[in-house]
């Protein structure tokens, strides 16, 4: 109990030195503090990003594999593209034999083909019209009009036709055709089905791109129901609970869908200029109204595009190869999104990394200050600890009595800069971080610019298919927890111990009686 | 039997040759209720036998025996803050603390059972001579004096059977040496103490009951 008496009373009689080491300490709790705070958080929300965002594998035509094998020369063209159309596409039973895999955590895939029909307009910035052209010959001249038609947007039947009129001394010939006018762009024409596995195949309603305005998503991914476009809806005057008719020209075989619901594309503003959005003939359904379809005419064009959900990014070689040993085509390639999570949490890495090394830097130079300033203190001391180790003051208790003066003035002020630290660390952390955003996008925008993009490129738009948007963390919001609180202490601790290290030694090292000696 | 026994004591410094040694062949005997004097030349090793006595310093050869037991078999601290009192020529107090700080302070280190430590201490600060306005003063607002009169207060604290005094009087006067003197005799004839002075004052043996000469 004297101990602590006597470490109070000398806390309270030396303030010169004690405020100093205190000052120190605050210094150093506080930026400890803050450097923590940026530390755990910036864990924590790399740690739930990743938690949130699955390693997404895909499987992508490798046209380098395809390139490597071409051969050179003119004669070799027509072998080079039947080797290309030699490649196999990817079926819908390769994907499900891929999705049996244990590095997986689940699968899922879109299955798409494409249809018409009679009853639907497309949704496009192009039309047909009729063009008339008059040839009309009489017995002195010739005259041509050219241009004249029947009305735009108007469909003509038929495959145009000619005929001849023939009135006095006049015979016109009436010449009629096709017509199709249309912007630059290109464009699609038949409605595109999508049909998805599941509701986690569909990425574009999970990241937000897509959203229902009308109705509801399909429940049933067998039965003939479906999604359009809000487009395709407004274009066709299509309301939830109507009936769309499509037809598979191949067999001349009509489907029926239930439309559930209407979704609206919010990716249109960043897209090139077209009157609709590249979405809007797109009909979303279930992947197994699709193998129906391809059950009933199996020349049906299809494309399957699968995602494979893996465990941990360490399996993704060990996929990779599982999928060629289970057959795939050395021209396809396993891609996975691991570079697009890594590179939404660079900035907070960085941050991470600045915080690890500015508090590591703190330490050393605090600790090297400590020891040395009570050094200097213990020298002045030398005479104090001479008396107490006379009066019968053991080793042990007069170095706990150093080491416990230490560690109150640490506690005080450790807790002080705790608090200060708190509520330094949010504006100091958000700062850090936009700084480092601002900088990485900064050095985006400049290669951005030297491949004369502007500021159109750059990780926040990159989007694979098959993969959910990744979006960069842009907030760390640094708190000050208990772990935290906990890691301050044990620095407190630390610190004060490696400072209380030239008293320990001293005290060991000392004789009183040559102490008491060279005073005298 | 005497309360401590010095048998055959000698003592070398670590660093020095075998057969260099401060003293050799020590035997006294010291007896509570008496005063000794240990005198000697510079050098003739009176602080390091004080060093032995007090358990500070362990002898090269021979035995301390602190009654009936060695000292070497003891824990030093505790024979040191419980049995034996000493009081230095330049005082050794704590500057820091307050008179009466002081002599709490070594109650507090012999862990001593008293019921009120501010009035055992305010007494003793008494019994030397000192009045209760010297209790609140800093340590380097007293003269020397007083100061070693504190130090004599303090070696009392824990009602010691040996109180031990390295040239108490050193820094006084001589009405102050006197007085100091007086203290000392009071506590070896009235108090039953035993109390050792290494001196090479001359007024100092004169006063003392048993003289050792260190050569």
């Amino acid at each position: 109990m004297y101990i602590l008496k006597n470490s109070l009373i000398s806390i309270i009689r030396n303030k010169g030195r004690n405020i100093l080491i205190g000052i120190i300490i605050l210094v150093i709790s506080c930026s400890a503090t803050v450097t923590l705070a940026i530390r755990n958080t910036a864990n924590k929300l790399v740690k739930n990003y990743e938690e949130a965002h699955d390693i997404i594998a895909t499987i992508s035509f490798n046209r380098q594999q395809l390139s490597n094998n071409f051969k050179g020369g003119e004669d070799a063209r027509k072998e080079n593209i039947e080797a290309f159309n030699n490649i196999e596409a990817i079926t819908i039973d390769a994907v499900k034999k891929y999705g049996e895999s244990d590095y997986l955590k689940d699968y899922y895939y879109v299955y798409a083909t494409s249809l018409n029909s009679e009853t639907l307009t497309k949704a496009t910035d192009s039309f047909e019209y009729e063009v008339e052209d008059r040839q009309t010959t009489t017995s002195s001249s010739t005259t041509t009009e050219g241009g004249g038609n029947y009305g735009m947007g108007r469909p003509m039947q038929g495959e145009g036709g000619m005929h001849t009129i023939t009135n006095n001394n006049t015979t016109t010939v009436i010449t009629r055709s096709k017509e199709i006018f249309q912007s630059s762009r290109n464009l699609t024409g038949d409605f595109e089905l999508d049909g998805y596995s599941s509701y986690d195949a569909m990425t574009n309603f999970v990241d937000g791109t897509y959203q229902i305005s009308d109705g509801e998503m399909i429940t049933d991914f067998s039965n003939l129901e479906c999604v359009i476009s809000s487009e395709l809806a407004s274009l066709n005057e299509i309301s939830v609970g109507d009936t769309i008719t499509l037809k598979n020209d191949n067999i001349e075989k009509t489907y029926d869908f239930t439309v559930k619901g209407i979704y609206k594309d919010n990716s249109n503003e960043n897209d090139s200029i077209n009157m609709y959005s590249p979405s809007a003939n797109q009909i979303i359904t279930g992947s197994s109204v699709i193998e129906k379809l391809v059950e009933d005419d199996s020349s049906l064009v299809t494309n399957v595009t699968p995602s494979f959900i893996l465990k941990d990014e360490g399996v993704i070689e060990a996929f990779s190869s599982e999928l060629k040993e289970k057959g795939l085509n050395e021209y396809y390639a396993v891609n996975t999104n691991l570079d697009q999570i890594e590179s939404a949490t660079k900035s907070i890495e960085n941050v991470k990394t600045f915080a690890t090394t500015f508090l590591i830097i703190t330490l050393i130079i605090a600790s090297i200050v400590l020891f040395v300033i009570n050094m200097i203190n213990i020298r002045e001391r030398k005479y104090e600890i001479g008396v107490f180790r006379t009066i019968g003051v053991s080793k042990f208790k007069l170095t706990m009595q150093f080491v416990l003066e230490i560690l109150i003035v640490s506690i005080i002020c450790l807790s002080i800069g705790a608090v200060t630290g708190a509520f330094l660390s949010k504006p100091v952390g958000n700062s850090l971080l936009k700084s480092e955003i601002e900088t990485s996008k900064n050095a985006e925008q400049e290669i951005s610019n030297n491949f004369g993009r502007g500021d159109k490129m750059g990780p926040m738009e990159m989007n694979h298919n098959g993969m959910v948007n990744v979006t960069e963390i842009d907030s760390i919001d640094a708190v000050v927890d208990f772990t935290v609180i906990a890691q301050l202490l044990g620095i407190g601790i630390f610190l004060s111990l490696i400072s209380s290290l030239a008293s320990m030694i001293s005290i060991q090292r000392f004789s009183p009686l040559t102490i008491l000696k060279e005073r005298s | 039997m005497g309360i401590l026994k010095l048998e055959n004591v000698a003592y070398r410094y670590k660093d020095a040759p075998k057969d260099k040694y401060v003293f050799k062949n020590i035997n006294y005997e010291f007896e509570q209720g008496k005063m000794y004097a240990i005198k000697g030349k510079s050098g003739s090793g009176k602080t390091t036998l004080l060093s032995l006595i007090t358990g500070l310093e362990k002898c090269t050869e021979g035995h301390v025996f602190y009654d009936g037991k060695d000292l070497k078999k003891m824990n030093l601290d505790k024979y040191r803050n419980t049995e034996i009192g000493i009081v230095f020529q330049s005082y050794n107090l704590l500057p820091r603390l307050t008179a009466i700080e002081n002599v709490i302070l070594s109650m507090d280190v012999s862990k001593v059972k008293v019921t009120n430590k501010k009035q055992k201490a305010l007494e003793l600060i008494k019994s030397v001579g000192l009045s209760e306005e010297h209790c609140n003063r800093r340590i380097l607002k007293l003269s020397g004096g007083e100061q070693q009169r504190i130090a004599i207060a303090r070696s009392l604290s824990y009602n010691p059977k040996i109180i031990i005094a390295d040239e108490p009087t050193g820094n006084l006067d001589k009405d102050t040496e006197a007085e100091i003197l007086g203290i000392f005799k009071h506590l070896a004839k009235d108090e039953n103490k035993c109390i050792i002075i290494v001196t090479h004052s001359q007024n100092v043996c004169n006063e003392v009951d048993v003289i050792y000469e260190l050569k």
